[in-house]
C-alpha cells in the first residue's frame, strides 16, 4: 500500500510496508465493524412512541458472549501483530548483517553532517569525506550508520529506507541499511528541535559504483574536504613529533 | 480644457504628491515585510538584533544592508555555513532558506540595518588595545579607522558586534572554516587578513582595540 506513495529503496522497507498493511487492515476491520454495529444499533433501537428505554445490565449468557467473543477476536489479533512485528524488529534491529561500509551521521540544529569513507574504504582516517546535508551511499552496499547529536534530540528519518532512529546526545547509535534503488531521495529531522526543525532536511544520493566514484572524484578537492584531512594530518603529525620528541 | 480653478501648477503639485504617497506607501510596506520576516531571526539574534552567546548569534542591528543581503546569499547557497566544522554557520544555514527571494533579503536587510547599534559587553579578558591599534592598522584600510565598515570594500562594521564572535570569526578565517569556499569571494579577501595574527593574544589584542572604538 505505502509503496504506491513513497518508493521502497532498502531491502528491510519490504517488511516493513508488509507489517504496515497488517496494522491497517486488522484495526481497520474491526474499526469499521464496530462503527457499522453502532450505527446499527442506533438506529435500530432508536426512540419510539410506546417503547420504554432498556437498562441492560451484561449479566446474561447471550449478553455476555456479545462482548467476549469480539474482545477474544481482537486480542488474536494483537498477538498476530505483536509477533509479526516481533519478527520485522529482529531482522532491523537484531539479527545485523555483516557491513561493507561505515558512515558517521552527526545532527545538530539544523543540519546533518555525514562523514563517508574516502576511496580506500574505511571511516575515520584522513581521506573521510565529510558532507553537509549530503548524504551519497552505494546501491546494494550493506552500511553501518554511527548516529550522534551534539546539541539537542534529533531523529534521523529517511522515509524511503523506512528508517527512523533518534539521535540523542552524548550516546553514538549503531544502525544498518542496504539501499537496493538508485535515486536521489529526502531525509528529514523527524524529532522537534528547535525553531528550525521544520526546515532541518538532506538529501541521500544513491549511486551506483561508477557513478559513487566520480562523486568521490569530484569533491576531493573540496575546501572542506581538503582542510578536514589537512587539520588531521597537522594532529597527526604534531603526535609523532610529541612522540619523538 | 479643464476649468480654470486647477490651474497647471496645482495639477503638477497634486500630481508629485501622489507619487510621493504612493513611493511612501511601498517603502513601508517594504518595512512592514521586513518586520515580518524578522521575527524568523529575533528567536536567536532577539527583537533589538543584539543576538545571544549562548544560542552563538551575533549581534546584526545596524550592519549595513548590502552585507546582510550578501551574507544571507552566501548562507543559502551554501558557500558560508557549508563546512562541518562550522556549528554556528549550520544553524544559519536553513535560517538563511526562509528568505529565499532577493525582495525578501533586501527587506529584511534594510529592517536589520535600521536597528540601533549598541555596545556589547566584554566578554573576552587579557587583550591589549595599544597593541591591538598597531595590528588593527590592516583592518582599517577595509572596516574603516573607526570600525565602521565600507560597502564598497565588502566590509561589515565591527562596531557593537560581541568580542567573542570576532574571536570565532577570526579564527575560523585562520582554520579555513569561512573564507575558504573558492565561491566566497569576500570571505577569500579576509581570509590572509586573519593570517596575520599570528595567535591568540593577537586575536584578543586587536578584538580590545575595536571594542575600545565604540567607547
Amino acid at each position: 500500500m505505502l509503496e504506491y506513495l513513497i518508493p521502497r529503496a532498502s531491502s528491510y522497507a519490504g517488511d516493513i510496508d508488509r507489517l504496515f498493511d497488517v496494522i491497517t487492515y486488522l484495526v481497520g476491520f474491526w474499526f469499521i465493524l464496530t462503527l457499522g454495529y453502532f450505527f446499527y444499533l442506533v438506529f435500530r433501537y432508536r426512540a419510539k412512541d410506546g417503547q420504554k428505554a432498556e437498562y441492560i445490565t451484561g449479566e446474561t449468557h447471550k449478553q455476555k458472549m456479545a462482548v467476549e467473543v469480539p474482545h477474544y477476536l481482537i486480542l488474536v489479533c494483537d498477538a498476530a501483530i505483536i509477533i509479526l512485528t516481533f519478527i520485522v524488529w529482529h531482522k532491523v534491529k537484531i539479527d545485523k548483517p555483516e557491513v561493507d561500509e561505515e558512515i558517521r551521521i552527526v545532527a545538530q540544529q539544523w543540519a546533518w553532517s555525514f562523514y563517508h569513507a574516502g576511496p580506500d574504504g574505511v571511516l575515520g582516517n584522513d581521506d573521510d569525506i565529510p558532507m553537509v546535508n549530503e548524504l551519497h551511499v552505494k546501491k546494494d552496499v550493506t552500511y553501518r550508520f554511527y548516529l550522534e547529536a551534539t546539541d539537542v534530540m534529533h531523529s534521523f528519518s529517511v522515509p524511503v529506507f523506512r528508517l527512523k532512529q533518534d539521535a540523542i546526545p552524548g550516546r553514538i547509535i549503531e544502525g544498518w541499511f542496504q539501499p537496493t534503488k538508485t535515486g536521489e531521495w529526502d531525509i528529514q529531522c523527524a524529532e522537534m528541535c528547535g525553531v528550525a526543525h521544520g526546515i532541518m532536511g538532506a538529501r541521500i544520493f544513491i549511486e551506483t559504483e561508477e557513478e559513487h566514484n566520480e562523486w568521490m572524484a569530484s569533491v576531493s578537492e573540496l575546501p572542506s574536504v581538503n582542510w578536514v584531512a589537512k587539520n588531521e594530518a597537522k594532529d597527526l603529525q604534531e603526535k609523532e613529533d610529541k612522540n619523538n620528541g | 480644457m479643464l476649468p480654470k480653478i486647477i490651474s497647471k501648477k496645482t495639477i503638477k503639485f497634486l500630481a508629485t504628491l501622489a507619487v510621493a504617497v504612493s513611493a511612501t506607501a511601498v517603502a513601508s510596506a517594504e518595512d512592514a515585510r521586513g518586520k515580518q520576516l524578522y521575527t524568523n531571526c529575533l528567536a536567536c539574534h532577539g527583537p533589538d538584533g543584539y543576538g545571544n552567546q549562548l544560542l552563538n548569534a551575533p549581534a546584526i542591528a545596524g550592519l549595513s544592508e548590502k552585507y546582510i543581503v550578501n551574507q544571507l546569499q552566501k548562507f543559502h547557497d551554501g558557500i558560508r555555513g557549508g563546512d562541518v566544522r562550522d556549528a554556528a554557520g549550520l544553524q544559519m544555514r536553513p535560517m538563511a532558506m526562509t528568505v529565499p527571494t532577493e525582495e525578501d533579503k533586501t527587506a529584511v536587510a534594510k529592517y536589520v540595518a535600521s536597528l540601533p547599534v549598541k555596545k556589547q559587553e566584554k566578554t573576552l579578558e587579557g587583550g591589549d588595545p595599544e597593541k591591538g591599534k598597531i595590528l588593527y592598522t590592516t583592518c582599517a584600510a577595509c572596516h574603516g579607522q573607526s570600525a565602521e565598515g565600507n560597502d564598497l570594500m565588502n566590509s561589515p562594521s565591527l562596531q557593537g558586534q560581541h568580542d567573542w564572535y570576532l574571536a570565532s570569526q577570526l579564527k575560523h578565517f585562520k582554520e579555513g572554516i569561512r573564507g575558504a569556499n573558492p565561491q566566497d569571494i569576500s570571505g577569500a579577501q579576509m581570509r590572509p587578513m586573519a593570517m596575520m595574527l599570528t595567535d591568540e593574544q593577537a586575536i584578543k589584542d586587536v578584538i580590545a582595540y575595536i571594542e575600545s572604538l565604540s567607547e
